[in-house]
């Protein structure tokens, strides 16, 4: 069944997808994407490109990251109890007495995160933080024969998380795999309006729903060398310092405000005109946007830029608080707000011979 | 030469922003050169063809952007945060002479009382004389850069100092290249790139090379020097000629390439030494790595703090680099 908007993203964020295991999030892709596009292929990395056919050579890519961080299985102890690996960067802090669903091909199983808790803990080391080495997940099986006819040593692991919309008119999301499902989602949304609306774009435009961002971007940089793009879009999710005790410097974007268009972070510097493009797209448009007011953090940007003959890129981020965590927070407006970027960026823009 | 160089230095042109850069050495290169183009990431890249039967592309770089800083934050009270562009010295930056994008002057000071040792990039701001916000917003936006003001200078003596000759002084040797090339019969095509974005990670360079798919490249870009008060051990001395790579923390140079820089300069009498650097890296290794790879070299440029306001070298050195390169490429 074809899903929208709010139920789609529910849809997308629920799917068990951590770096490297990304192909149930991808079947679901191909699933609502349906006949959407010209045409969908998926690589052997496991990314998914779709078509739509343009009026020229010219090629257009938006990416987005299907992967979101998670766990892996390293160890099954004589008690049954899980060590593991995280996926992608976690703060150790977020993780104990966390739910999580690990699993493979065949099987998934609820497992809590443990470790000491603080009852047990010496006075002095009551504060500190538990090391990921120190915490195992408990499936509640009660030896390793048990615990390994559910789950084996390589096996992957997502955080369990209710998804829930709160707040003044539901207006805020809260889930895992915000980042990056959301930007999967906007894609979906705008590949189905160029449809409806029968818009032949003058390029190609290439939707590629990428995998393993969260441990060095390697989806896209296949992606990149794949599609050979002009220029790119990322759609991403960035950390947002709008949160109680950031001084005002430190305030990366704010949630509410519109898409966070990057300047600059730790592996790309963007395109000045095209970064320039997409603010009077969306000022001319009416549609909310911001500039990231932080350098910080990256995405896949970083391989798409410097890839081929070299690409220009932009990324719109969607702001989002508690970033990798079970509990993301951003809000539907600014969902909203990004995916009439897009679209209004993609009737704005010429093809490049 | 100098005259060349100091017009080169004047141009603002931090990662990411190396168009007016790329625009004036365009319009210096076009009567040297068969075509010019600026890339997707802003590269130029120029092309010399030669003359031979089965022509060899030999690919020279060097790059344009020079280190600085990204607006990110006003302030209420007018002043103005920023995020380093590169690898920043932030001791030598201190009460700085800074200049923007827009030709905004103002001052890069620390918050009052902080210690040297403990300096980082979100204890500073700029102070443009603005008092407040809206006055400061007026002449500064978010993602405008400043650079520590350029200020090329001779000293007494055939050397000179001033920023930033890391790396315009590379791109001043490749454009003399250029001129020299330009009269001589070459066999080879020469492509004479000017790169982008190296201070952030090589990344324009990498570009540059998957377009162009050198046999050989030689990159010029300045080194350290061990021949400074309390410096690290080091054998290349400023004033010692043309410094042949052979390796830094991001390549080891081609070995026949290096043999055959250092046999032309023995036989050209030309100065030069050999260069070891233990940090840092250059465009070299992006270039030397991308597609099915090429014979990479280097012939830096000895000079004396770099990354400050006082980036130090000799214009000996500076000609050495380009008769060397000339005689290498001629063969």
């Amino acid at each position: 069944m074809k899903l929208h908007g709010r139920e789609l993203l529910e849809y997308l964020c629920q799917k068990f997808g951590p770096t490297g295991f990304e192909h149930e999030v991808a079947d679901a892709i191909v699933e609502q994407l349906g006949d959407d596009c010209d045409k969908i292929v998926k690589d052997t990395f496991g990314n998914v490109y779709a078509l739509i056919k343009g009026a020229s050579d010219d090629r257009v890519m938006i990416s987005s990251h299907m992967d979101e961080v998670g766990f892996m299985i390293t160890d099954i102890d004589g008690d049954g109890y899980i060590k593991f690996s995280n996926l992608g960067g976690i703060d150790p802090k977020v993780l104990y007495g966390k739910q999580v669903i690990l699993g493979n091909e065949k099987t998934k199983i609820n497992g809590v995160i443990a470790a000491k808790a603080i009852h047990h803990k010496r006075r002095e080391d009551r504060f500190s933080v538990t090391p990921i080495k120190e915490m195992y997940i408990d499936i509640g099986a009660k030896d390793a024969d048990e615990a390994k006819e559910y789950v084996n040593i390589g096996d992957f692991g997502v955080f369990n998380s209710n998804f829930v919309f709160f707040g003044t008119d539901n207006k805020y999301a809260k889930g895992k795999a915000i980042d990056d499902r959301a930007g999967c989602c906007a894609m979906i949304e705008t590949i189905r309006k160029i449809r409806e609306n029968n818009i032949t774009l003058p390029f190609d435009t290439y939707f590629c729903f990428t995998v393993r961002e969260e441990v060095g971007l390697s989806g896209a940089r296949v992606a990149a060398e794949k599609v050979k793009p002009s220029r790119a879009i990322i759609l991403e999710s960035t950390a947002i310092g709008d949160i109680a005790g950031a001084p005002a410097h430190k305030r990366v974007a704010d949630v509410g405000s519109g898409g966070v268009i990057s300047l600059m972070d730790r592996s790309t510097i963007y395109d000045t005109d095209f970064v320039n493009f997409t603010l009077d797209t969306a000022k001319n448009n009416g549609i909310k946007a911001q500039v990231k007011r932080y350098v910080s953090g990256g995405n896949d940007a970083g391989h798409i830029h410097k890839s081929g003959k070299g690409v220009k890129c932009v990324a719109i981020s969607m702001g989002t608080r508690y970033l990798h965590s079970p509990a993301c927070v951003a809000s539907m407006e600014d969902y909203e707000s990004i995916r009439e970027l897009v679209f209004a960026m993609l009737n704005n823009m010429k093809a490049e011979v | 030469m100098y005259n060349t160089l100091k017009a080169i230095t004047l141009v603002h042109g931090v990662s990411g922003k190396e168009h007016r850069v790329a625009n004036t050495i365009k319009e210096m290169i076009a009567p040297y050169c068969d075509e010019a183009h600026i890339d997707a990431m802003g590269n130029l890249i120029a092309l010399k063809r030669g003359n031979g039967a089965n022509p060899k592309k030999v690919l020279l770089c060097g790059h344009m952007d020079e280190i600085g800083f990204i607006v990110n934050f006003v302030e209420d009270n007018g002043f103005i945060r920023v995020a380093p562009i590169g690898g920043i010295n932030w001791v030598a930056c201190a009460f700085g002479d800074v200049v923007s994008d827009k030709g905004v002057r103002g001052v890069l000071v620390p918050n009052s009382g902080t210690k040297a040792a403990d300096f980082a990039p979100d204890l500073f701001y700029i102070d443009i004389g603005a008092d407040s916000k809206k006055n400061a917003e007026r002449k500064v936006k978010i993602g405008d850069t400043f650079v520590l003001k350029s200020n090329l200078t001779k000293l007494n003596s055939s050397r000179v100092v001033g920023r930033p000759l890391d790396d315009r002084a590379g791109c001043g040797i490749v454009l003399e290249i250029a001129k020299k090339i330009a009269k001589e019969p070459v066999a080879d095509d020469v492509y004479y790139v000017f790169s982008v974005q190296e201070e952030v990670g090589c990344r324009g360079s990498k570009t540059a090379a998957f377009t162009i798919a050198p046999d050989v490249s030689l990159t010029f870009d300045v080194t350290g020097t061990g021949d400074t008060a309390g410096s690290k051990p080091m054998a290349v001395k400023l004033g010692g000629g043309a410094a042949i790579k052979i390796k830094d923390m991001s390549v080891i140079c081609d070995s026949e390439v290096v043999d055959k820089l250092t046999r032309i300069a023995k036989e050209k009498n030309i100065k030069s030494q050999h260069e070891i650097l233990a940090y840092g890296g250059t465009d070299t290794s992006s270039i030397q790595m991308t597609g099915a790879g090429c014979r990479a070299g280097a012939i830096s440029i000895p000079s004396r703090y770099i990354h400050s306001g006082v980036e130090m070298i000799d214009m000996n050195d500076y000609k050495a680099c380009i008769d060397l390169a000339v005689e290498f490429i001629k063969e």
